[in-house]
């Protein structure tokens, strides 16, 4: 029996106006999964994140969390199994860390005792009795994360985490998402408009460009995609690609390269012996694939920033 | 009960008291400078001078504290953005509600410190005239539901408006306002001019011995109404703001 998906949309959808920011997104993440949330900036989500969360209502389309349908009565209650850190963190600058922790612990209902575990995971122990304002923006993005851990949730959604971080502290954001389904089992549905981190981080991912889902899989589905191709450069390029299309070869060409599917080790030696023969020079012969960037660009756009 | 105990949790360091304290304690000062060394005729009426004299000041007073004391309570979550956060963990009504009730503290504190000055004031110096404790009570209460309804509308705008210039200017022009209607009429169906609907008090200034006389007023139906008004007006602003709030996205 397949697992149930903790978080189901069914066609999502959001409009404000005339713009459609959403369109009918049917999301799925599965239980113990780091999904990954991709798409350009404004490629719509957050808004998706954040109708998940009841923060913003949709226009069309239903959300099941945990296998039951959000409505106003359960979203609460469903949400108590959540946590969140949306955009930026929200903190009361005016309290300390520790304070600001306690009035999510006090919402939340969960035990004091996982303030000073949470503070533990995202190092901030040492920061506690500071004043949330006198914190770097590094540490303010580390406190929302440790008030989304409070109660160790079964499932986290963060919204571009990574924002306003310095590199090690990419870094290091990175490495605890990766750790936390292993070390509390939970889920984590991360946004991210960059690829390389998602990459880094995820292992299911969903692609999002202009409001609609354009992939979703699981990551290593992606990477299957990435296209092998042998490139070729020689001295006459027509002779080259005449003797390629003899054998019925599907041909392109770029630039200066002759362009063909990834052949077999013992045609390709053939094919050089052949050129050879003809006192066709061979420059270049280079393997290619197509990377995970050209796959989302070729998702998403070219025409939208990354 | 546990989203209002997060509520004092949230304005620890905001010294809100101090600033409610501070600004209370310009009307007890006027209060003192008004009533000091008071003639023999003052003595003998000196508690309706009292109750005469505190919606006076209120009218020109609170719609400004009840601005300042709902822009402290509300300008932290704007600046923290801490409403997205807020809103998964309790329904928008809830926090809302939790909003209202402790500022209401906040306004039955200042309204109940308001009225133990004026009864220590006038044991102090040991008036005359008889005090009718229901009519300090009135007092009391009457006063409780105009600077509430006034916390309610600043609230609302509070909420509203990130910047929170806006809804000062509001509570400035509210006791400017309220320093006209003085001169227009004793009451007013406005929300800034509750006060002076609810005056128990009035007074006979005598053109020619310039003698004043205080006695406890009789309210005519249009001044009941007037009263009435007060408590519709709660009615209006906390629906009004409570279906604005849970309908705002964040």
């Amino acid at each position: 029996m397949p697992k149930q998906n903790l978080v189901e949309t069914h066609n999502l959808t959001k409009q404000y106006g005339s713009v459609r920011c959403v369109s009918s997104v049917n999301m799925q993440v599965p239980p113990g999964a780091v999904y990954g949330f991709l798409g350009p900036n404004g490629a719509g989500k957050s808004t998706t994140l954040k109708m998940i969360l009841g923060l913003a209502r949709p226009t069309d389309g239903t959300i099941t969390l945990f296998g039951t349908p959000v409505n106003e009565h359960n979203r609460i209650k469903l949400l108590a199994q959540t946590g969140s850190l949306i955009e930026s963190p929200s903190y009361y600058g005016h309290l300390t860390g520790e304070e600001n922790l306690r009035i999510v612990q006090t919402l939340k209902g969960c035990s004091a005792k996982d303030i000073d575990e949470v503070l533990r995971i995202v190092r901030l122990d040492a920061a506690r009795q500071k004043l949330v304002n006198h914190y770097s923006l590094g540490m303010k993005q580390r406190l929302g994360l440790a008030a989304a851990l409070l109660g160790f949730p079964r499932l986290l959604i963060l919204d571009e985490p990574t924002n306003g971080l310095d590199p090690a502290g990419i870094q290091e954001m990175r490495e605890l998402i990766r750790s936390l389904p292993d070390a509390y089992g939970m889920t984590i549905l991360v946004s991210s408009h960059l690829l390389g981190e998602i990459d880094q981080m995820a292992d299911h991912v969903g692609i999002i460009r202009k409001g609609e889902l354009v992939y979703q899989n699981a990551l290593e589905s992606l990477h299957s995609h990435a296209k092998s191709q042998i490139a070729l450069r020689v001295s006459h390029t027509a002779i080259a690609m005449d003797l390629l299309r003899q054998d019925g070869i599907d041909i392109s060409q770029e630039e200066d390269y002759l362009l063909f599917p990834m052949m077999d080790d013992s045609y390709v030696a053939n094919l050089c012996r052949r050129l050879i023969a003809q006192n066709i020079s061979l420059y270049r012969i280079e393997k290619r694939e197509k990377s995970l960037e050209d796959i989302f660009l070729s998702l998403t756009g070219k025409e939208t920033s990354l | 009960m546990i989203t209002l105990k997060t509520e004092f949790q949230k304005i620890k360091r905001r010294k809100i008291g101090l600033t409610m304290a501070a600004l209370t304690g310009i009307q007890f000062v006027w209060f003192l400078w008004a009533t000091k060394n008071p003639d023999e005729k003052e003595l003998t009426q000196g508690w309706l001078n009292l109750l005469y004299s505190l919606p006076l000041l209120n009218v020109i007073m609170m719609p400004t504290i009840m601005s300042v004391l709902a822009s402290r309570l509300s300008d932290l979550e704007h600046k923290g953005n801490t409403y997205k956060q807020l809103r998964t963990l309790r329904r928008p009504g809830i926090l809302y509600d939790a909003k209202v009730l402790c500022g209401f503290l906040f306004v039955a504190a200042i309204c109940a410190a308001q009225i133990l000055f004026l009864l220590v004031l006038g044991y102090c110096y040991h008036y005359t005239d008889t005090l009718y404790p229901h009519y300090y009570l009135s007092a009391f209460l009457l006063n409780l539901g105009c600077c509430f309804s006034l916390y309610l509308l600043q609230l609302n705008l509070s909420l509203l408006f990130f910047n929170q210039m806006i809804p000062l200017v509001v509570g400035l022009c509210g006791s400017l306002l309220g320093l006209i209607l003085m001169f227009i009429k004793m009451y007013s169906f406005l929300p800034w001019g509750g006060f002076l609907s609810c005056t128990l008090v009035s007074m006979d200034w005598n053109v020619e011995t310039r003698v004043v006389t205080y006695f406890y007023r009789e309210h005519s139906a249009i001044e009941l109404c007037a009263i009435g008004m007060v408590f519709i007006w709660i009615a209006i602003f906390y629906m009004t703001g409570r279906v604005a709030f849970t309908r705002k996205e964040v």
